[in-house]
């Protein structure tokens, strides 16, 4: 099972949501992705559909418009699966703390593995957020070999 | 009496190897691409890592009938290949095909998805799009070599291509297609489309996932296959020049945008059946069979 | 004396029960009755298939009452002519009477001998026409029932409809054993008969017009045919069908085939003839099985099959392989752009039957047999895809296919039935794509100055059939995530019967295809044959190519044991459809949106509106105006 975890580290399928963002953190995202930053070097490709990815890459804080959707977009992954967290209004609230109609960070939502911080948080944070995302994926996908 | 390795051993090989090679062309073909728009790319191997990830994820379906049918998918892509190593009958070749794409088509029509029935509808689409073309190549093919079977292309003392190069041309644009490459991707393609989101493969996810995307790289395979077959009497070569129009497939890949299926099905049947007839026609004249 | 116990059960009989089911109109005796006349049709065919043929010519009183009838039947259409005022019926039948009467009293005393003549290819059609057409009847005792049910009739018609079915599959036998050219014209007037009092059976206002068509147009088919006899007879003396086939190829005789070949086209649907066809599903499912299945269109198919040899060689024979091309091609295009499941039937019917003639046309040994392959094979999947789709309108009250969602997990029985069907329209290893192969190789083969039109016709047509049937098959096959386990639904026994016996004779002559070419295809094509079977039940293998039909059934079957095997051992849990994650829970087909209020949703076929009949109708009528005018002028050369 040792070749099935390392293809699971080598090739996290990506599902951004947006959950009401400023859009500061989506674009670099993006920055991430686009030649510069290059994430697909690990194999890392925004799939754009939970049924097949592993790797649920949220921006912005969750709220009562739409927490039923990140709820949804959660269950609609199949396990081995990981939630990373970009961006401080997605961790906490951030700047959206206390809306009216903000819930919190992300994690009030759906259990969230890496956090983010930064208002933008720059591509190279997002990085290394993937890399500790990554370690976490193995990790589940052992305990879940274990596990049997 | 033929050597029984070279008429069963070696097929058998061959045909182990396809997904495999295939595999490794679609890791190449992501690293060329990525060259392209200068990046660095995913290592060559990653199309494997991708699948052994798939097959280990828990599997979501949307019915019991959809995993046989991706698997429908890769079992006829294997057997159209099969037929094709084992130099069978080329029409017998194109039905297969056919029912492996129904079977694609099928699956994704199962669920009540708009997206994957879009992406399913745009893959008929596709299949409509190059099988006239390549009806007509096989026919060109018949015609050079008087036999269906894929045996006559190896019987012949010279090349295919030199024959008919209006038929490789035109067959290129079957392999664009089948590759779901731009400006063909209509249904869908490796990263996500803004409206269709994957199109056809929306609905699968885990090991049906891994089993269709094995079908593709097999699939893309039996085409660069043909098209080495236009070389026979020395592979290599052919081998050659099904490598030169995968690479030129990419260059149009990364040069073309996505087109309508209107214009798809106008340049695909109006290149292709120019191509093909032009060259018969020139055939027939120069007496050539 | 055998001669004339198949002639008295397969023409006499359906007759005289046809009579009894108008007199003795209890559902139980009508039930018992088209039991025993299926039975005895399909027995009668089978033995006819064991003994070979025969020759008979019935006496003097027997020619002199069909001869009545047969004017009987004229008055009878200039009386339809008069009552719903149609100027073309009318003169078409004048027309007709003008001829035959002139012709009877010109040549008095003209006799045939033999009258009727059974040979490899009539038992053939025999075969299909009563196997398949005594399947329809007993699917029609079911459906009727539901059908008057629906309509809330105060008074029954089912005696009246059974009498034209019964009447119809008599005539149709007739008309394939017939020699003389006099009987062949009467059978196929009865036919025409049939057909039109079949199309207005519900009487409604629609019914009423597209009889009309149907009667006019196959009036003319009718006139074409006298117009055959009367030249046959002025140029070789006789009125034999045989004589007439084995007198060379004359043009005064082309003249004659030409007139047959018209005759077929009407019947057959083909170019600029397919309006009735189309306009014929207004009728109750059985008629429309009937009419695709076994009989109307076949017997266009069987005149076509019957005069090829002797056009052979001939500049004729290119102008029916014209007709047939360009009938196929358009037609499949024509198929894709239609939503309603009859319709698209009616579409792939002609288109198919082009197909049929063109290899027929193309007149070698091989185009002949493929020519064969396809009409066995498109009979039975054909019958049964209209008795499935009879079975689904009954319950959704719908021909459009938009209506069909889901209806594997709704009807699971029909469902899978209706699947079978369509595949075995357009995907190997089937039975069909056994004949399409064929009909490549021999058109891949065609002479080099027809030959590039050919492919251009036959690719078109054929990825628009894998267009327009898949199609309609992801229609089917829709599982909202709600109804994942499947129960099979009940179904009346006469529908049980005759949707399952059709099925498995389908798979079952499709698995054994190698077996079914050797034994019934071949003999009847006769001498030249260049097919070959590899071994017994395996494979065929033509000089060109190879089909090893039962090694590609296997290989099927390995794939989907696998299939299943896989994904039992993988599993998997259901899982709604990704819908942006606005999905609402326990309902799959239904997303969220504004104010969070839920909506339905809808998934709907490619329409093609554009390409639709409106735009390519024109393009039909006058391309096969022009073929037809072609046919006549290649007379002359
Ligand atoms: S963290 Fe800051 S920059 Fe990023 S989305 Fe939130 S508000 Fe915008």
């Amino acid at each position: 099972m040792d070749i099935m975890n390392k293809a699971r580290v080598k090739s996290p399928w990506v599902l951004h949501f947006n959950c009401g963002s400023c859009n500061g953190c989506d674009i670099e995202i993006l920055a991430a992705l686009a030649p510069r930053f290059d994430v697909e070097r690990f194999g890392i490709i925004n799939i754009g559909n939970p049924k097949q990815a592993d790797v649920l890459l949220v921006t912005g804080p969750a709220n009562r418009r739409n927490f039923r959707v990140l709820k949804n977009l959660y269950d609609q992954m199949p396990e081995t699966k990981v939630v990373i967290v970009v961006g401080s209004c997605g961790s906490t609230g951030g700047v959206f703390y206390n809306c009216p109609n903000v819930l919190g960070g992300v994690d009030k939502v759906v259990p969230v593995d890496v956090y983010v911080p930064g208002c933008a948080a720059r591509p190279e944070q997002i990085i290394d957020g993937f890399i500790l995302g990554l370690q976490k994926l193995a990790e589940k996908g052992k305990k879940k070999v274990e596990g049997r | 009496m033929p050597d029984p390795v070279l008429s069963y051993a070696l097929p058998v090989l061959l045909l182990a190897a396809f997904p495999f090679i295939g595999g490794l062309l679609r890791g190449i073909d992501r690293k060329i691409t990525a060259h392209m728009q200068s990046r660095i790319g995913p290592p060559v191997l990653q199309p494997f890592y991708d699948v052994i990830k798939l097959w280990g994820k828990k599997p979501f379906i949307t019915s019991q009938f959809q995993p046989v049918l991706a698997f429908g998918y890769l079992g006829f892509s294997l057997m159209a290949a099969a037929i094709l190593v084992f130099r069978l009958d080329l029409l017998l070749l194109l039905f297969t095909v056919a029912t492996a794409d129904v079977c694609l088509v099928a699956a994704s029509f199962n669920s009540k998805s708009p997206y994957s029935h879009i992406g399913g509808m745009r893959e008929l689409l596709s299949v409509l799009s190059y099988e006239p073309v390549m009806i007509m190549s096989i026919i060109s093919i018949y015609f050079a070599t008087r036999s269906f079977l894929v045996g006559g292309i190896f019987s012949l003392a010279y090349p295919l291509l030199l024959l008919l190069p209006g038929v490789f041309v035109a067959m290129g644009f079957v392999l664009i297609v089948e590759m779901k490459k731009s400006p063909f991707d209509i249904s869908a393609s490796m990263h996500a489309h803004q409206e269709i989101v994957r199109g056809v493969f929306t609905e699968f996810s885990g090991y049906t996932m891994a089993m269709v995307e094995l079908g593709h790289w097999v699939k893309m395979m039996l085409i660069l296959s043909i098209m080495a077959y236009f070389w026979a009497p020395n592979l290599l070569i052919g081998v050659g020049l099904a490598l030169l129009l995968f690479f030129v497939s990419l260059v149009v890949d990364n040069i073309y945008p996505r087109l309508t299926w209107q214009r798809m099905l106008k340049t695909t049947w109006t290149f292709g059946f120019t191509l093909i007839l032009a060259n018969l026609v020139a055939l027939f004249l120069l007496g050539g069979v | 004396m055998y001669g004339e116990l198949i002639v008295a059960t397969n023409v006499l009989l359906p007759l005289i029960m046809g009579l009894a089911c108008l007199g003795l109109t209890g559902r139980g005796i009508r039930r018992a009755i088209i039991a025993i006349m299926a039975a005895s049709l399909i027995a009668s065919s089978l033995l006819l298939f064991y003994s070979g043929g025969f020759v008979y010519s019935p006496n003097y009183l027997v020619e002199m009452s069909a001869l009545i009838l047969g004017f009987c039947l004229v008055a009878y259409f200039l009386y339809v002519g008069f009552r719903i005022k149609n100027v073309l019926v009318i003169g078409l039948t004048l027309l007709q009477i003008l001829l035959v009467a002139y012709f009877e009293y010109s040549a008095i005393g003209v006799s045939v001998e033999p009258a009727l003549m059974v040979d490899n290819l009539s038992i053939f059609m025999s075969l299909i026409v009563n196997i398949v057409g005594s399947m329809i009847c007993v699917y029609a005792l079911s459906y009727m029932d539901e059908h008057e049910e629906i309509l809330q009739l105060s008074r029954s018609r089912q005696p009246r409809f059974f009498f034209f079915l019964l009447l119809f599959l008599g005539a149709m036998n007739g008309l394939i054993y017939s020699n003389n050219i006099l009987w062949l014209a009467f059978f196929w007037e009865v036919t025409t008969l049939c057909c039109y009092e079949l199309i207005r059976h519900d009487r409604t206002k629609e019914a009423e017009k597209n009889a009309a068509v149907a009667l006019w147009m196959n009036l003319t088919g009718g006139v074409a045919l006298s117009a055959s006899l009367f030249v046959s007879y002025y140029a070789i003396g006789s009125i034999a069908l045989n004589e007439l086939l084995m007198a060379g190829a004359a043009p005064i005789l082309l003249l004659s085939f030409a007139f047959m070949a018209l005759a077929a086209f009407t019947k057959s649907a083909q170019f600029p003839f397919h309006g009735w066809l189309l306009g014929a599903m207004v009728a109750p499912t059985p008629v429309s099985a009937l009419l695709h299945a076994s009989t109307m269109v076949n017997a266009g198919v069987y005149l076509i099959l019957r005069i090829a040899p002797a056009i052979k060689d001939t500049h004729l024979t290119w102008a029916v392989v014209l007709v047939g091309a360009f009938t196929f091609m358009l037609t499949a295009v024509l198929a894709i752009s239609q939503r309603g499941s009859k319709r698209i039937l009616a579409y792939s019917t002609i288109s198919n039957l082009g197909l049929i003639i063109l290899c027929a046309g193309l007149n070698t040994p091989l185009a002949y047999s493929a020519a064969l392959i396809l009409l066995l094979f498109h009979a039975i999947s054909k019958g049964l895809l209209f008795m499935g789709a009879g079975v689904v309108e009954n319950r959704l009250h719908s021909q459009n296919i938009e209506s069909w969602e889901g209806l594997l997990g709704r009807f699971p029985l029909t469902a899978i039935i209706m699947i079978v069907g369509m595949i075995s329209m357009f995907l190997p290893p089937f039975g069909m794509l056994l004949g399409k192969w064929a009909a490549l190789e021999v058109i891949a083969s065609s002479p080099p100055s027809i030959v590039f039109l050919l492919i251009i016709f036959m690719v078109i047509g054929s990825a628009t059939t894998t267009l327009f049937w898949a199609r309609w098959l992801g229609r089917l096959i829709i599982l909202p995530v709600k109804e994942t386990k499947l129960r099979a639904e009940k179904l009346h026994p006469p529908y049980l019967l005759s949707l399952l016996s059709l099925l498995s004779l389908d798979l079952f002559i499709s698995v054994g295809a190698a077996f079914f070419i050797s034994n019934l295809v071949n003999p009847t094509v006769g001498g030249g044959y260049s097919v070959q079977i590899g071994a017994p039940l395996f494979s065929i293998n033509t000089t060109i190519g190879s089909f090893p039909v039962l090694l590609f059934w296997l290989a099927v079957g390995v794939i989907f044991i696998a299939g299943f095997a896989v994904a039992k051992s993988k599993g998997g849990v259901v899982k709604p459809p990704f819908l942006g994650g606005e999905n609402v829970e326990g309902n799959p087909s239904a997303f969220r949106t504004m104010a969070d209020t839920e909506a339905e949703f809808q998934v709907s076929v490619m329409s093609f509106d554009s390409i639709g009949e409106g735009r390519l109708n024109k393009y039909a009528l006058v391309g096969g105006t022009l073929l037809l005018a072609l046919l006549f002028l290649m007379v002359m050369f």
